[in-house]
Order: C-alpha cells, then structure tokens, then sequence
C-alpha cells in the first residue's frame, strides 16, 4: 500500500486541491482488487464525480465529498485512484 | 424463540436503534465501527423475539479478518431456522452509501428464505431540510418494504413490531425471488443507479458540514481547536474522576474501619483489612476513570468530531505504523492505560489495533508519578534556575515522561516495519459522519456498561492476583515482617536479577508488589523501611535511601524501568479480555519486562561513568 505512482502517471485523487472535483477513471494496478471494489461501494464509482472539500496542512489525508457522503482518504490509497477533469459546476 | 437480525452499514444509527427497539443499552456513536461484539435484547412488546445486533460492515465482500467473521456469522445466524426476520438499516440521507449493501442484504434472505425489510433512517433530517427520497420508487424497484423511520426521534418505529408481526403471520416465505442469482457487480450498478435516481436531491446537509470542517481541519483554527479539546479530555480524566476517586478510597476506609474491628479471628482481620478491602479499593479507584472517560470520548464520538481528531492526526502516527485513531487511546494511557485500551476498540484495523495496546502501557500513566516522584526526589538535586522557572527535579519528570511517550513510538515504528503485511491492514478511508448534537441519556448508560464490564470481567482477575500478593506477603510470620515474609524471601531469591542494577532484596520485593499498581512500590519500600504512611507524606523515605547505599546510577536504571515495564496487574487483565488473548499479554509483560531490564541497565552503566 506504500508504493506511489511514478512520476509522469496519470493524475490521482491525492493531487486534487481544495474547491477542484473531478471524475474517477479508474483504479491504477497496485490497488489490491478488494479495495478498488470497497472503494466503489462506498460511491468512488469510475464516471462519478468527487470533490475535495479539504486539503489540510501537513499532508493530512484530504476530505472528499462523492455523492452526499464525505469520506476522508490519506495519499496511500487516494493516490492509487485515478482521475480526469470534468467541466465546472460552478 | 424466534429472532430477528438487525443489520446496517456503520454509522447509520443501528446501535441506537437497537437501544430504542430493545430497550438495552448498547453502545451508540456517531463513528464508523463502534458496535464490536454481537448484542441480544428483546424486542419491546414482542417478549418471544430476540433482537440481534450485528456489527456494522460496508458491505458482505469482507476485506478484513474482523469483517470476514461478521458476514460469516450473519450468514450462519441465516442458516438458523429461529431466525424469520432481517431488519437492514439504510442511511436516508446517504443512499448511495447503503444501497450495495441492502441489495446483498435482500438477496442472502431471498437464498435462506427469510422475510426482509429496509429502515430508512434519519429521515426526521431529511424533513427538516426539506429533501425527500421516493420510497414507494424505491420499494417497487428491490421489491422489499421501505419503513421511513428516525432511530432519534422515535418516528416510525411502531411500524417496525407491525411489519415484523404481519411478516410472521404470513409465513417464512415473504419474500419474492427477485436478486437471487444476481451477481455483485450487477447489483453494485444497480445500487448507484438507484441512489442516483431516487436519493435526496441538494447540497444542504454537506454544506454544514462543510462549513464546521472548514473551521475544524483549518491549519490554524483547526490545531487550535484540536489542542483545545484534547485538552479538556485529557483534564476531564483528572477533574471529574477526582472526587468519585476520592470518595470510593473513602468509603472503603470508612468501611474497613468499621467492619475490621468487629473481625475477632487476626488473620481474617488482616485478610479483609489488607486483601479484601485494599484488594478491591486498588481496582475499583479506576472505575471513575473508565466512566468519565468512556462518557467523554463518547460525547466526541457522538458530535462528529472524534472523526475529525483522527484525520488530524493520522499522517504523523502513520510513520510509527499507527493510525489518527491510536491517538484517543494513547492520550487516555497518560491517565491510565485500562480506560486507554477500552478505547482502542475505535480502531477498525486489527493490525493497528495491535500496535495501539502496545504502545498504550508506555504512556506514563498517573501510577507512574507517585514512583517518579520518590526517585526524583531521592536522586536528583532540587536546584532551580531562570528564577526557578527551571529545575533539574522538574525537567527530571518532564524527561521520563518524554521517554515513555518516545518509547511507545520507537516500538510500534519497529514492530510495524518488522512485521510489515504479516497481519490484518486496511487503509485509511474514513466516513466524516455529520456533527450532530449528542443524546446524554445513552452516554451515560454506555460509560455505566464500560464501568461495569470493567468490574466484571478484570476485577476476578485483579482480585485473585492481589490474594496471592497478600498470602505471599502475610506468611509464614502473620504478617510481622514483610522481610521475612514468602514475599521477602523471593526478593532475596531473586535479588541476583536485580543486583547488576545496584538493587538489593528490598527494591526486588518492592517491584514485586509494584505488579499489583505501580505506586505500591512507594508503599512497600515504606514498610520495608519501617515508615508509616509513606503514600501520603514521602519525606522521610526519601531520606532513608538517600542515607542507604542506593546510589545515583541505581535510582536512574529504577526510574527508566517504572518507565517501560508493564508493572500492571488490571492492565494485563484488561489486555486479555479485550484483545481475546491472554498470551498477548503475557508476551507484552515479558517483552517489556526484558526491554525494561536491558534499558535500565544501559542507564545503571551508563550513569556509573559519570
């Protein structure tokens, strides 16, 4: 669970900051098969859009809002979750 | 005897409605993972329906050990014909978080042909924010039926018993096949279609919460807030726990008074005088701890800000191999470890869990001050500086309470690096419940339980370990003289362990009794020295060992093993009842007995160069 996408990789949850949402694309290869599928029950569904409604200081893990559910991830398991940009809500 | 089984993902209310249904207190809180064990109680108005409470679980694809024995005993209790009936316990406001799980849910009854209904919670919140979910939308589409409840307020809850008793009275088969062979990546997109669908529409319940985040994970306010609070737990443990504290060691002394003079038989006097009422006074003086503490950390819990702590501080307990999630638990030790390891039940991982009760008996605890103080005076000069803003006495005790704290973080640092995925992990994804205002009445129920369990369960342990203490102690002289005592007699026996540290038999028996509570050492040596009260007043034994042979080198290899040893009889009791292994207490008392010895003799040789 320690091991970071190399640099150059696609763009993670973990590298989202506060106010910025995306979509999920997917799950990179070193998450264990049975995370990615709690991650999807708990809403990180891939198409799903996800806000970050927190980044705090000191490299604490971010809070993310998906759907009507908050859920706080640290960069071991945010950083392995892949993303794309979707359009401003705002 | 029939049985229903109530079943929900964490932090959707179960436990409380458990309480509200049963009239039972089981724990509630505002955190994910909190019901541990398997509750039973009565369903009010139905004497013959046993209620269940199974542990909350995301979903019945287990990844982790504990999960794993949770789906396996719901699936087992399905296979019980007693069991007619599955009550499975939705978040209204949060669909998309409980409808995977609900459709697994129906479908295992469908298979074991057992009568389903779903609760949906909290919809007392959703009212008052004017959002709605289409319940008749949702019962057509998972063919179940939808009971809109509020597990607070008490709405709804009449129509559980009603559905439970027309679900009996139309037989086992209520329930139209529907899921049966259905695949959990179909019901997963099932489930998110649905919540997508049918969920509440609007951003006000997240907008709160993130408005109070927003102040509570601030860099600044956040960390403000953060100490603050930590703070007044940490005091609260003190302050509140002090005069129940002092009224229990009153009462049993004005018991004892009593009680023993009235005893014409010398040796049963000096049983219940010494065994029986101190015996009892050692382990019953923690139980105000436990309540207070339990009761506070409940309240955090409860108000959504427990789970806020443990995000703040998880990053830097992560590199000792712990989680934000130790840090409760291990601010608990510094008052004493037994209410710290109760409330090491927060961590859902297993592995962590396990650093976490390693780490908490190397708090300093408040047991450890009365030996610290003794050492401290007796060794180190009570010179001031800086206008007395500074002394070698106080930074003394500052520096051995760094020491256990620093300890606690060397050892898990180690042991998670050396035993790195050899046992049960699971990442850090925390649910932030929303802040809620919290309920008094289940609290206080709850922090009587935890009392209570202490009682029960550690206090025959306690107590059979103290008898032994007081036999060995008390013969074969009556009590005479402790030097000549069984006891005195093993500290001579084993006066060669501690002679490398310049020890002699007396500090060997003192650190013998000292396993039933640390501070006994303080009174041991008293009696050893033939000083009455030496608890109270310390003075005239410290002058004692300062006029005999101990030297200065001594003094500090004693202090640094008070520091690491697991001196602790009702902390090993309350290790084995709640880690379910008695062996990992016993290996965590020779370990730090080991360590204890090895750093205090470093210290021994170390302080003898100077």
């Amino acid at each position: 669970m320690e091991m970071k996408s190399p640099p150059g990789a696609p763009k993670t949850l973990w590298s989202l900051r506060r106010g910025e949402h995306c979509a999920i694309a997917g799950y990179d290869d070193l998450l264990a098969e049975a995370y990615k599928v709690r991650l999807m029950e708990f809403g990180f569904y891939p198409g799903e859009t996800v806000s970050c409604l927190q980044s705090p200081a000191f490299g604490a893990p971010k809070v993310y809002r998906v759907n009507n559910t908050i859920y706080s991830l640290d960069d071991e398991i945010a950083d392995h979750i892949l993303v794309e940009s979707t359009p401003s809500r705002d | 005897m029939t049985r229903v089984l109530l079943i929900g993902s964490p932090n959707s209310g179960k436990s409380l409605l458990f309480n509200r249904l049963t009239g039972l207190s089981q724990k509630v809180a505002n955190f994910p993972g909190i019901t541990v064990d398997v509750a039973t109680g009565k369903l009010q108005g139905m004497d013959d329906v046993d209620l269940v409470d199974f542990p909350g679980t995301y979903s019945l694809k287990a990844i982790s050990a504990e999960e794993k024995v949770a789906v396996a005993q719901f699936e087992k209790a399905l296979e019980d014909t007693e069991v007619e009936h599955v009550l499975c316990l939705i978040d209204a406001t949060r669909l998309e978080k409980s409808l995977f799980f609900t459709l697994q849910v129906i479908r295992e009854c469908e298979q074991h042909g057992k009568a389903v209904t779903v609760l949906a919670n909290m919809i007392d919140v959703l009212e008052a924010n004017n959002l709605s979910i289409d319940l008749a939308a949702l019962e057509t589409a998972i063919h179940t039926r939808v009971i809109p409840i509020s597990a607070r307020s008490g709405k709804g809850l009449a129509d559980i018993a009603e559905q439970i008793r027309a679900a009996r009275s139309a037989g086992a088969q209520v329930q139209r096949p529907h899921l049966t062979d259905t695949p959990d990546e179909l019901l997963r997109g099932t489930a998110h279609q649905l919540a997508q669908r049918l969920g509440p529409r609007g951003d006000v319940l997240v907008r709160t919460q993130n408005r109070l985040d927003a102040f509570f994970l601030h860099s600044f306010t956040g960390g403000f807030a953060f100490f603050g609070i930590m703070y007044l737990l940490f005091q609260s443990i003190f302050t509140w726990s002090t005069p129940a504290m002092d009224a229990i060691e009153s009462s049993l002394a004005w018991m004892a008074d009593g009680i023993v003079p009235l005893i014409g038989n010398s040796i049963l006097q000096d049983f219940t005088a010494d065994a029986l009422f101190s015996g009892i006074g050692a382990f019953l003086v923690f139980v105000p701890q436990i309540f207070v503490l339990t009761f506070v950390i409940g309240l955090l819990e409860d108000s959504g800000y427990m789970a806020r702590a443990t995000l703040i501080c998880h990053k830097p307990l992560r590199y000792f191999g712990l989680t934000g999630k130790s840090f409760v638990p291990m601010l608990s030790g510094v008052a004493c470890a037994i209410p710290g390891i109760y409330a090491a039940r927060a961590v859902d991982s297993p592995r962590k869990r396990l650093l976490t009760y390693m780490a908490i008996p190397l708090m300093p605890c408040s047991a450890r001050l009365p030996v610290y103080a003794l050492l401290i005076a007796a060794f180190i000069p009570a010179e001031t500086f800086l206008g007395g803003l500074v002394g070698w006495q106080g930074l003394a005790m500052f520096g051995i309470y760094f020491f256990g704290m620093f300890m606690a973080l060397v050892i898990t640092g180690f042991v998670s690096r050396a035993r790195k995925d050899k046992f049960d992990d699971l990442p850090f994804v925390l649910e932030l419940p929303p802040y809620r205002l919290p309920g008094i009445k289940p609290l206080l129920r709850n922090a009587f339980n935890r009392a209570k369990h202490f009682v029960v369960k550690a206090g025959k342990i306690i107590f059979a370990v103290t008898l032994v203490v007081w036999v060995l102690g008390y013969f074969p002289n009556y009590g005479a003289d402790l030097g000549q005592s069984w006891l005195g007699h093993m500290g001579r026996i084993i006066e060669p362990l501690f002679a490398p540290l310049g020890l002699d038999w007396r500090y060997g028996v003192a650190i013998l009794t000292s396993f039933l509570a640390r501070e006994v050492f303080v009174g041991t040596l008293g009696t050893i020295f033939g000083i009455e009260g030496a608890e109270e007043n310390m003075v005239p034994l410290v002058q004692q060992i300062q006029g005999s042979d101990l030297t200065i080198a001594s003094g500090l290899a004693l202090l640094v093993f008070f520091a690491i040893a697991l001196q602790c009889v009702s902390t090993m009791a309350i290790l084995a009842k709640e880690s379910r292994s008695g062996t990992l207490a016993l290996k965590m008392f020779g370990a730090y007995f080991v360590l204890a010895y090895a750093m205090a003799l470093l210290v021994y040789h170390l302080a003898a160069l100077f």
